[in-house]
């Protein structure tokens, strides 16, 4: 379980200093500092936080808050030194969860228990976008959100293969509520029957990335206890990163002997992502053809099934004439990170644009990923006719719905 | 004046005046971040600012400012290093080359390429192979690690059995001497006869006679094809044997990797390596050149270890395959730290008919000592990397590594071999130095780095012991 930064300090000395993550870290590569790369985070949270050999300055702040909680150097490290858990901890440590400010805080506590940004602050954010003050590459919100116009049992079309519960995270039921369409028709489309479950809040890895561990649980302990005692086959999310945090942290959030920390075990073992469940039943409405180019921006909060990487490039390949065009990189980073862009703008700025050239050079017209964060962000610097899409949409234009 | 550099507050004043402050790092936690390379568990040493050059100027100005107040600096690459040459162990400036990243030519006509001393090698390998050149050096670090540094350590990496070493590629080089001057050695001409070579005797110099800012790199046509298989061995001495045979049969791979059974195991548990896991040593092994060629010596090895008695011989087809298997092994010495709490890489190199015995030698040592040891190799050209593993950190471990180090070390002179086949000699190997080289060598090398560096700025305390005097 997440708890005391103090309880790192063994996990921190296992860097074995090599510095592979100076090949992955988004942040490092933009300031080409070493101060800012996993290994030296890691050591000066060591020694500030943890050993206490060293003063908690403001630019330790600085060097913890730096960070897009990417996750590619826990990914790629060797040692197996889990550094974002560490980055999350030691926020924790230092903020106790009021990192933000209190008008961030409230915005997020609201997003949190509704799933997203509705009522007030959605006609706020709706009104400030109008007269262009909302920060740039911030999504927008429908009012008609998604769990709005789904909820309860959804019974397939033709025989039934298989049933599964959808997770539809804050994005999704929000901002883009499309996407969640999408799925549900993709599904239904394919034999699955789909349980939309209520009540459900924030996954809880907004919350996480700021270390508000308590939030975390609170929001943790209300969706197991409403996932983990359906009766379904798995449970899908479109978003990566929702899917992240029910799979891998939602457990390790909770304290061992507590009940629901069990409940959580067994909830996370039934968690995919929407293409690569798809590709394990397989499906069997026939795609039509689609005369388009594509290209895949891989998010980071990926591989946390063993067949997920691949999973949107192997489900989009049944769709006759629609081609695959790699870019550099797909896996680095696109600059938002959450929030991380409303805090260090001109750096996530320099980030993107790396990204968008890669885009760019592509020569695709149609930008995939599954992470809506990445999707809105990624928006505002596509070429023009270009557009940025879940993979699921592009499964349901080639059934022509 | 000397003392200037001990009080860092005044260090920065001066450094941010010569090159704004965008350049110098000078807060406790960049210095601690510059602290060290990858053998922190050896050495670390706190330096008194960082710099982040981005110009030639910038870096005369600051050694002519350090050679003036005597203040030590040492240059820095990735800070990716196996030998402790990037710890600044005498404080001073760390010169971090990262930022001089640009690749300025890339000559198809000559083969030749011109980069500025910070670019990564990977980076450096996408550029040239996009034109269907090859820059064959390629150490496990390749991600990270920068030409500059290859060049001062004389890297290697796997391709080196066939292809050679950092050393074969250089043809000249651009460095600012510790008086702040200028110089461009060597050419972009592939024969060269001209006066000392300057060129290769900076090249391997760990940073301790210039600071390197361009490389002039010889470059080859890419090989049409790869292939990469996979040898099973039911003993460490047959795996070793056939390294030399398949050579001598006259198929030189172009990556020839010993991998004893606890590595791979290591390195299964990190990606899945589609061989058996019950072999007592494997070799990995990469053809190159038309597929024709590649055919023909694929089943040339094939005949000859099954000949020789090897359990199993696996070619694996798919190019992705086959690039997971690699990324792999790049990744095993931090692997290492999964399951042990320290891992200390030797780097031996040996004549290749001396890679069984000294296979066997290290294993013997290990066992003798009660201290665990797990080899991996580029066995093709000789190099052993034994690591002396730690399964906790105690004083009485701490002596019994070194102990080993040393049995390791002294086993490999006595084979004919040499200390370091790619890491260099930086803190690490310091202390054996004297027993490769002897008396005369050492004071020649000494010398040497006089003439170039008569303030004794460039990063001091590397290559051989400060004595006393």
């Amino acid at each position: 379980m997440i708890t005391g930064i103090d309880d790192y300090a063994e996990l921190a000395d296992k860097c074995s200093h090599c510095s592979l993550c100076e090949a992955v870290c988004p942040v490092y590569l933009a300031d080409l500092l070493e101060t800012n790369v996993a290994r030296a985070r890691v050591d000066i949270i060591n020694q500030t936080l943890c050993k206490k050999s060293m003063p908690v300055t403001r630019r330790v702040r600085d060097i913890i808050n730096r960070c897009l909680i990417c996750t590619s150097c826990t990914q790629s490290c060797g040692a197996a030194v889990p550094v974002h858990e560490i980055i999350i901890t030691a926020r924790h440590a230092l903020y106790g969860g009021r990192r933000q400010n209190l008008f961030m805080r409230h915005f997020m506590k609201c997003m949190v228990e509704n799933r997203g940004i509705t009522g007030l602050p959605a006609l706020l954010l709706l009104s400030a976008q109008k007269l262009r003050l909302a920060p740039e590459g911030f999504p927008s919100v429908k009012l008609r959100t998604f769990d709005r116009r789904y909820y309860g049992t959804y019974l397939p079309e033709g025989k039934k293969r298989a049933k599964v519960a959808y997770f539809t995270g804050c994005s999704t039921n929000t901002m883009d509520p499309d996407t969640g369409i999408s799925v549900m028709k993709v599904l239904a489309h394919n034999g699955i029957e789909v349980v939309v479950p209520e009540r459900l809040v924030c996954c809880g890895i907004p919350s996480l990335g700021e270390g508000d561990i308590e939030t975390v649980q609170k929001s943790v302990r209300n969706n197991v206890n409403i996932l983990s005692v359906l009766d379904v086959d798995a449970i899908v999310t479109d978003c990566t990163s929702c899917g992240m945090m029910l799979r891998i942290e939602a457990p390790k959030t909770l304290p061992e002997g507590d009940p629901c920390q069990a409940k959580a075990v067994r909830m996370a073992e039934k968690v995919f992502e929407v293409t690569d469940y798809l590709n394990t039943i397989g499906i069997v409405a026939d795609p039509g053809p689609v005369d388009e180019s594509y290209t895949y921006h891989v998010p980071c909060h990926r591989g946390w099934t063993p067949g997920m990487n691949a999973a949107p490039l192997q489900l989009l390949a049944n769709i006759p004439g629609l081609k695959y065009k790699a870019m550099e990189e797909p896996e680095k980073c696109c600059g938002a990170g959450g929030s991380f862009f409303l805090d260090y703008t001109d750096l996530a700025r320099k980030i993107r644009k790396r990204k968008a050239e890669d885009i760019a050079n592509s020569g695709a017209r149609v930008v995939i990923s599954q992470c809506p964060g990445c999707r809105s962000y990624l928006s505002p610097v596509l070429g023009k006719g270009q557009e940025i899409v879940h993979p699921i949409t592009m499964l349901l234009r080639s059934y022509r719905y | 004046m000397k003392s200037k550099y001990q009080h860092s507050n005044a260090l920065s004043k001066d450094l941010i005046s010569l090159l704004g402050k965008e350049k110098v790092k000078a807060e406790p936690e960049d210095l601690l971040a510059y602290s060290s390379d990858a053998t922190r568990y050896f050495a670390q040493g706190m330096p008194d600012a960082v710099i982040l050059p981005t110009e030639i100027s910038d870096i005369s100005k600051v050694l002519k400012y350090a050679t003036a107040y005597e203040i030590p600096v040492t240059p820095r690459g990735a800070g990716s290093g196996l030998s402790g040459g990037a710890t600044p162990i005498k404080g001073g400036i760390v010169l971090d080359m990262k930022r001089m990243n640009h690749i300025l030519d890339i000559n198809k006509g000559n083969m030749t390429a011109r980069v500025e001393s910070g670019v990564v090698l990977a980076n450096f390998h996408r550029a040239v192979e996009r034109q269907r050149l090859f820059y064959p050096p390629d150490p496990q670090s390749m991600d990270v690690c920068t030409l500059g540094g290859n060049v001062a350590c004389r890297a290697g990496g796997p391709h080196c059995v066939k292809y050679g070493t950092t050393p074969n590629y250089v043809l000249g080089l651009e460095a600012v001497l510790p008086d702040g001057s200028v110089i461009n050695t060597g050419g972009i001409s592939i024969k060269q006869s001209t006066g000392y070579n300057i060129t290769q005797l900076l090249t391997g110099s760990e940073g301790t006679l210039a600071v390197i800012t361009k490389i002039n790199l010889r470059l080859i046509p890419l090989p049409a094809a790869r292939k990469t298989a996979i040898i099973v061995c039911d003993s460490p001495q047959l795996a070793s044997e056939l390294v030399s045979r398949i050579i001598y049969d006259g198929t030189v791979p172009a990556v020839l990797e010993y991998v004893s059974a606890s590595a791979i195991m290591l390195m299964n548990s990190f990606n899945p390596i589609p061989v058996t896991m019950d072999g007592k040593a494997y070799l990995f092994i990469e053809l190159d050149g038309s597929p024709a060629v590649i055919l023909e010596d694929s089943e040339e090895i094939k005949r000859t270890c099954l000949e020789m008695k090897a359990r199993e011989v696996k070619i694996f087809e798919d190019p992705e395959q086959a690039a997971l298997i690699w990324k792999t092994r790049r990744k095993y010495s931090p692997l290492l730290l999964r399951v042990m709490k320290r891992a200390v890489l030797e780097d031996i190199s040996v004549p290749r008919d001396k890679f069984p015995e000294m296979v066997k030698a290290v294993e013997e040592i290990g066992a003798s000592l009660g201290i665990p040891t797990s080899i991996s190799g580029h066995a093709g050209d000789g190099n052993v990397h034994p690591a002396v593993l730690y399964p906790e950190v105690t004083p009485e471990m701490e002596k019994k590594a070194e102990e080993a180090v040393r049995l390791i070390i002294r086993k490999g002179l006595d084979l004919g071999g040499t200390i370091s086949g790619e890491h260099g000699i930086g803190l690490h190997k310091s202390q054996f130095m004297e027993m490769e080289f002897g008396q005369e060598q050492i004071a020649l090398l000494k010398r040497i780095k006089y003439a170039f560096d008569p303030g004794g700025i460039m990063n001091p305390g590397k290559i051989w012991p400060e004595t006393g005097a």
